[in-house]
């Protein structure tokens, strides 16, 4: 199914290569976790998920550094996924992907390996309802 | 302390307002258990009273006021052959202005047990002499406050020990007081805030915060958040800081794409700790500056950072694309430098007006203000680069490839522009970096710079002429300006 079908095209500026080149298999894994939520939510807060996965993964959190231009698109992605989730999210939802964020990342620094990104994402939709 | 505005509209030429509901409501709010609140009018044709609201009474009031200040006796403040400086809608007031004598412009009442102490048929009147018209009252509150479910839950371990509590008071005792209790408040809360994190993230970002910075960015959210008629130093604090660790956070993943090697005279994380460290700081922060921009619980505020962080990361993405045409032009520049700096300047000024529940005019003229004046700050910062007092090194954002405006107009200068063209084409030696400079400093690139900031902090200025600043003008001129008459 297309962006554009899903009703989250605009949310894709400047992200459109992304969404073709694995954002669209992420963000429909995440759709399978946000069924708690209103339905008119659901797609906005699975694409935040899968901005935050796919942004992560740009930059190489955990791994080698990425070089500038991944590390800033994974910058935009975090940034989008922010921006969606302060328009479409309740607070504890919010709270609960920033701390999941802030502990990859904590994990990151400290050169402990962390569970898999998703899992973070997953509990923290979880834990956001 | 606890201070704001109470706002209302009249309808007649004379009337008892009644506001006991609304300070009581204001007491409740604030959590103010034992103490006082304050009154003041900030007018001078209404007064106040307290009294019984018995409409017959307020009518005998009324008539009283009326025999001993009665209407058109031909007062001398309205003759206006005889004054200077009249407004054009200057109204006839002389009588309204008199009876204002009469009552007081400014009241405390106690507050017991979270309420106002209030005997059986006394009210609280804002009077009303010469409506209708919008009237606002300073309130202030001050005494024991309850701790707001929040503010504990987010144990408040310096902001509640003696030092922050008087800092605290001080800034919320008027702007002009207040400046200095402002800035140790954020500096507080950074500290705070530092104090919690992991030391693989906190060390590097203690190291950045430590080594100073100008702090506009929380300067310009807390002065603002005096704006509206709900002011409250912490929250304003917890604000200015989070903008401010999420400013640092940019900087990190800043400083490692444009590979330098110093920020504020020290290594950059990245230098000093390894890209995949810096990575992992400026996520970190990110990630908790907008936490706890959430946990004020605003939409309004998470919104305006929210956009405001897109657009910063959308530009520096335009940044670095735009180095493939360096130094580009002067559109391209505005764009970049409208999203890098100003969306967060534009932001914070904002933020902090809502935060304080300002009108939305009020918001969106003081976040033109920011974005002006963000921009403005930008336009003095390049030029910082080409001068030797500056303390940094001369020549680096040349060096790096950065968007720089004096650059932009010395390539389009008739006699040096084919020159620095050629230079910036070549790869950049020690020697090319400084012809580079020679050739902006003989051109006239710095001077059209200079006088293009200094005419955006007065197009910023002008945009305060529009909404009322109370006391805040002044600072807000002086901040303004010192952003881009700097001592380089």
């Amino acid at each position: 199914m297309t962006a554009q079908a899903l009703q989250i095209d605009r949310e894709l500026e400047r992200l459109d290569g992304l969404w073709e080149d694995g954002l669209q298999d992420t963000y429909k894994s995440y759709m399978d976790f946000v069924g708690a939520y209103e339905p008119a939510e659901r797609p906005r807060l699975a694409l935040a998920a899968a901005l935050i996965e796919s942004g992560l993964r740009l930059q190489g959190l955990g791994g080698p550094a990425a070089a500038a231009a991944p590390l800033l698109m994974g910058d935009l992605c975090l940034a989008r996924a922010s921006r969606l989730l302060a328009d479409h999210a309740s607070q504890t939802l919010q709270v609960a992907f920033a701390r999941a964020i802030e502990k990859m990342s904590a994990n990151a620094a400290s050169g402990e390996a962390g569970g898999p990104v998703r899992e973070f994402l997953v509990l923290a939709l979880e834990s956001g309802r | 302390m606890i201070a704001q505005r109470l706002r209302f509209k009249t309808s007649s030429p004379t009337q008892f307002v009644d506001i006991t509901e609304k300070l009581r409501e204001e007491v409740r709010k604030s959590g103010l258990r034992m103490g006082r609140i304050h009154l003041q009018s900030l007018h001078t044709t209404v007064g106040l009273a307290v009294n019984e609201n018995e409409p017959l009474l307020l009518r005998d009031f009324e008539s009283l006021l009326e025999r001993l200040a009665p209407t058109g006796v031909g007062y001398e403040h309205d003759d206006f052959a005889r004054r200077f400086k009249i407004a054009l809608d200057e109204p006839i007031n002389g009588h309204a202005h008199c009876r204002q004598l009469l009552l007081t412009g400014f009241a405390t009442l106690l507050v017991e047990n979270g309420d106002l102490v209030l005997g059986r048929w006394q009210s609280v009147f804002a009077v009303e002499l010469d409506g209708p018209r919008t009237r606002e009252l300073a309130i202030q509150l001050d005494g024991d406050f309850e701790a707001k479910k929040s503010e504990v839950a987010r144990a408040p371990r310096a902001l509640s020990s003696p030092l922050a509590g008087e800092v605290a008071r001080r800034a919320g005792g008027g702007v002009q007081s207040s400046t200095s209790a402002d800035k140790e408040l954020v500096e507080l809360e950074l500290t705070r805030q530092l104090l919690a994190d992991p030391d693989p993230v906190a060390v590097p970002m203690r190291r950045l915060v430590e080594a100073g910075g100008k702090r506009l960015r929380p300067r310009l959210v807390q002065l603002t958040a005096h704006i509206g008629p709900r002011h409250d130093p912490l929250r304003a604090a917890a604000l200015a800081a989070a903008v401010e660790l999420l400013h640092n956070a940019t900087l990190i993943h800043d400083d490692y794409v444009d590979e330098s090697t110093h920020r504020r005279g020290r290594p950059t994380v990245a230098a000093a700790e390894g890209p995949e460290r810096a990575i992992a700081v400026g996520d970190f922060y990110f990630a908790k500056a907008t936490r706890l921009i959430a946990e004020i619980g605003n939409n309004d505020v998470t919104s305006t950072i929210a956009d405001a962080l897109e657009a910063i990361c959308a530009a520096q993405i335009d940044d670095v694309a735009l180095r493939g045409a360096y130094p580009g032009d002067h559109a391209s520049y505005l764009k970049v430098v409208r999203g890098k700096t100003a969306a967060l300047f534009a932001a914070s000024c904002a933020s902090g007006a809502q935060l304080s529940e300002a009108k939305p005019d009020e918001v969106e003229t003081l976040r033109r203000y920011g974005d002006l004046l963000g921009v403005a700050f930008q336009m003095a910062d390049d030029m910082v680069d080409f001068s030797p007092n500056s303390g940094k090194p001369v020549g680096l954002d040349i060096r790096q490839r950065v968007l720089s405006l004096p650059l932009i107009y010395a390539a389009e200068d008739k006699e040096v522009g084919p020159e620095v063209r050629r230079l910036l084409a070549g790869s950049l030696g020690d020697a090319e970096v400084n012809r580079v400079t020679e050739l902006v400093r003989s051109s006239d690139a710095l001077k059209r710079v200079g006088d293009e900031a200094r005419a955006l902090v007065e197009g910023a200025l002008r945009e305060l002429e529009a909404i009322e600043l109370d006391g805040l003008r002044p600072t807000l001129v002086g901040l303004a300006r010192s952003a881009v008459d700097r001592d380089s």
